[in-house]
């Protein structure tokens, strides 16, 4: 693997890792826990996106303890290919359309993320999405929708965020730092 | 002759003016080389350009010849064969970081164990290089609780692991406080050996305690190389700001030049 | 300061790297496919007395504060919303027993060593590489974000107020956080490559660490058991 995708990913990891220390600031009802790895989709591609995933997911379980957070790697790949797809097609040329997108990416991640939680750890994987999926079934809604529920919305929120945080990273920019990463060209929808 | 340039010309990615035009020199084993000029003159660029990371990891175009060590450094061939025998040392010792270190002894063995060498020559290499360095007593600590100046010093220790046969300093004090960039100044002949040793500083001042030859840059071009007594001690390197404290005294003091560049050269000057 | 890392003599720590690693990948499985709450109860019971027994007894209360969260949410949703309580013990009970395996492992496996232990197994440089570096940037990069939010809470950045307020908040901080980050990468890549990165068909391990025969068929056992537990289960 090149040197420079060797010095960004661990970075990127940080970034989505630093990212909680933000979430937890403002009380927002995300993670933001892949806005490193989405980063990397746009700047460099899919794989490498894919091992950021990979990275991300192992480490961060590893530092934080938490090693549920391993069982939903699944997840994470899932996100990291979808944002390199979409980064290759100017996912992030506007602002509806990082918005769209990532709900879209949200959905899908919440398909996969909903059956893990429900199957393996019968609903519970003590984040935000377990508050939200005990006040539903509290309202008696039955378990196996009620995590469906919790996890496409909250994951639907969270990576509309994402994606529209990482478009203004990529606004953000200098001349550059964008032109050692001939992918952002792209992803931004110039060519 | 360990590095020749011809006509060099180098231009980062996206810029409008070229970071170097038209630069030719040669640099010799057993000479320390300091090169400077003001901000942005192309003294970096230029050690990148030996090292072949300008453009190889910059991106860019180049024009004209470089050769050290007798291959081009930016091409693949060049690259493995120089692997170990150019040692390139940035301004901010934490970037240059492995990564993966927790000890300063393991921080040092980074590059010969990438290379491939045996663990008996990397044993023997290390415990030099921390000898030469004067770093030994550090060996088990962690790269990470280090100061700016024993970091800089582990790092140099790191490059010097390899015994390079060319050394590319640049900025190598810029993080340190007086004491810290005297220490790495007072090590260079040491280092020097039969190697090439060429730094990039501002830090004239230092450099020029140890400098054999000056090479002065503006705006990409050599405006002067030489004697450092030579190149610095002129009125035009003075009034451009890129010559010694010692040297500018002298001059707003209105001696006439040529300026000596040193307090000692000043006392000899004052004494006749 | 290695996150996790517990210093100590035990026999997990002088056993090879991959020996705590056989553990936590056998205890993640026979967390599932153990029959009943026993099952699970016990295997609990099992790493507990494990941890102590390997001298990092000190990880159990870090786990079972992370654990929780989990019981707390197992409790009401199966305990008292299902009325189930059988369920909310078996999914604690393997949720807690995961937790314990895996800091006992991060307690007992220097990251240094694992690495080289890797190397010596043929795992390419990239790989292992990533991991020892992030493990390293990570908490770097955490100072940073906790400096970029007192900087710009001194410059009056207000984080309260509506969802939207709060929402674009985050930019002025993730922005400096991650052009900061981004400039470093050109400079730690070319530290990276002239220092021999990538040159050499495979890197030398520093300190190898050493293997038994008996530590190698115990690793095949752990990894067998799940699957002899499952086959046990559909037989009998």
């Amino acid at each position: 693997m090149a040197p420079r995708l060797l010095a960004l990913i661990p970075l990127a990891v940080g970034i989505n890792w630093a990212m909680g220390q933000f979430v937890a600031a403002t009380h927002l009802p995300v993670y933001l826990d892949t806005v490193g790895t989405v980063l990397v989709a746009a700047l460099a591609g899919i794989s490498p996106a894919l091992a950021t995933g990979v990275v991300s997911q192992t480490v961060l379980a590893t530092l934080g303890g938490n090693v549920i957070w391993l069982w939903f790697l699944p997840v994470q790949l899932a996100v990291a290919a979808l944002a390199g797809l979409a980064a290759q097609r100017g996912g992030f040329a506007s602002w509806r359309r990082a918005v769209v997108i990532g709900a879209g990416v949200g959905a899908l991640a919440a398909a996969l993320s909903a059956p893990i939680a429900f199957f393996a750890f019968g609903g519970v994987t003590g984040g935000g999405v377990t508050v939200i999926t005990t006040v539903l079934r509290a309202l008696g809604v039955p378990l196996g929708p009620a995590v469906v529920m919790a996890s496409v919305v909250t994951d639907v929120l969270d990576k509309a965020v994402t994606f529209t945080l990482v478009r203004s990273i990529l606004i953000a920019l200098p001349g550059r730092t964008a032109a050692r990463f001939p992918a952002t060209g792209r992803a931004l929808g110039r060519s | 002759m360990i590095v020749r340039l011809q006509g060099l010309v180098f231009r980062y990615p996206g810029a409008q003016e070229p970071a170097l035009r038209g630069v030719t020199a040669e640099f010799w084993p057993r000479d320390i080389t300091v090169v400077t000029g003001r901000l942005g003159a192309g003294c970096s660029t230029l050690l990148l350009a030996i090292a072949g990371l300008a453009p190889r990891a910059t991106g860019g175009e180049r024009e004209g010849d470089v050769t050290t060590l007798g291959c081009d450094p930016a091409s693949a061939e060049g690259r493995l064969a120089l692997a170990g025998d150019v040692g390139l040392l940035f301004p901010t010792p934490w970037t240059q970081l492995s990564g993966m270190a927790y000890t300063v002894w393991d921080e040092v063995a980074f590059t010969p164990a990438n290379l491939g060498w045996s663990r008996d020559q990397i044993g023997d290499a290390v415990d030099r290089s921390l000898r030469l360095l004067d770093v030994e007593h550090l060996a088990a600590r962690d790269p990470r609780t280090l100061s700016g100046g024993e970091l800089q010093r582990v790092m140099l220790a790191a490059v010097a692991v390899t015994q390079p046969r060319v050394y590319l300093l640049d900025e190598p004090t810029l993080q340190l406080d007086p004491a810290g960039a005297a220490a790495v100044y007072a090590l260079l002949p040491a280092l020097a050996g039969d190697a090439a040793v060429i730094v990039a500083t501002t830090d004239v001042d230092r450099a020029v305690e140890v400098a054999d030859r000056v090479m002065l840059l503006d705006d990409g071009r050599v405006i002067g190389a030489g004697a450092p007594d030579d190149v610095l001690g002129g009125a035009g390197a003075v009034t451009a700001g890129v010559s010694t404290t010692v040297a500018e005294i002298l001059r707003a003091a209105e001696c006439p030049g040529p300026y000596p560049l040193t307090v000692s050269g000043a006392q000899r000057l004052m004494k006749r | 300061m290695i996150v996790g890392f517990r210093p100590g003599a035990g026999f997990l720590h002088r056993a090879h790297p991959f020996t705590p690693l056989a553990i936590t990948v056998s205890v993640a499985l026979l967390a599932f496919v153990l029959p009943g709450t026993g099952g699970p109860l016990l295997l609990l019971l099992a790493v507990s007395l494990l941890a102590v027994a390997a001298g990092v007894g000190g990880v159990l209360a870090p786990a079972l504060v992370l654990a929780i969260p989990f019981w707390l949410f197992l409790i009401i949703l199966h305990g008292l919303l299902d009325a189930t309580p059988d369920r909310a013990v078996l999914i604690g009970a393997r949720i807690t027993a995961m937790l314990v395996t895996f800091t006992t492992a991060v307690a007992v496996v220097h990251p240094a060593r694992l690495v080289d232990a890797l190397l010596e197994r043929g795992l390419p440089f990239s790989v292992a590489y990533l991991f020892a570096a992030t493990l390293q940037a990570v908490p770097r990069l955490r100072e940073r974000a906790r400096e970029i939010l007192d900087a710009q809470r001194c410059r009056g950045l207000r984080v309260r107020g509506s969802l939207l307020n709060r929402a674009t908040a985050v930019v002025p901080l993730a922005v400096p956080l991650v052009l900061g980050a981004l400039t470093e990468v050109d400079e730690r890549a070319m530290a990276l490559e002239a220092r021999g990165v990538g040159a050499a068909t495979s890197r030398t391990p520093l300190a190898p660490p050493a293997d038994h025969p008996v530590e190698r068929w115990v690793r095949w056992a752990l990894l067998a058991l799940p699957a002899v537990v499952l086959v046990v289960r559909f037989v009998g």
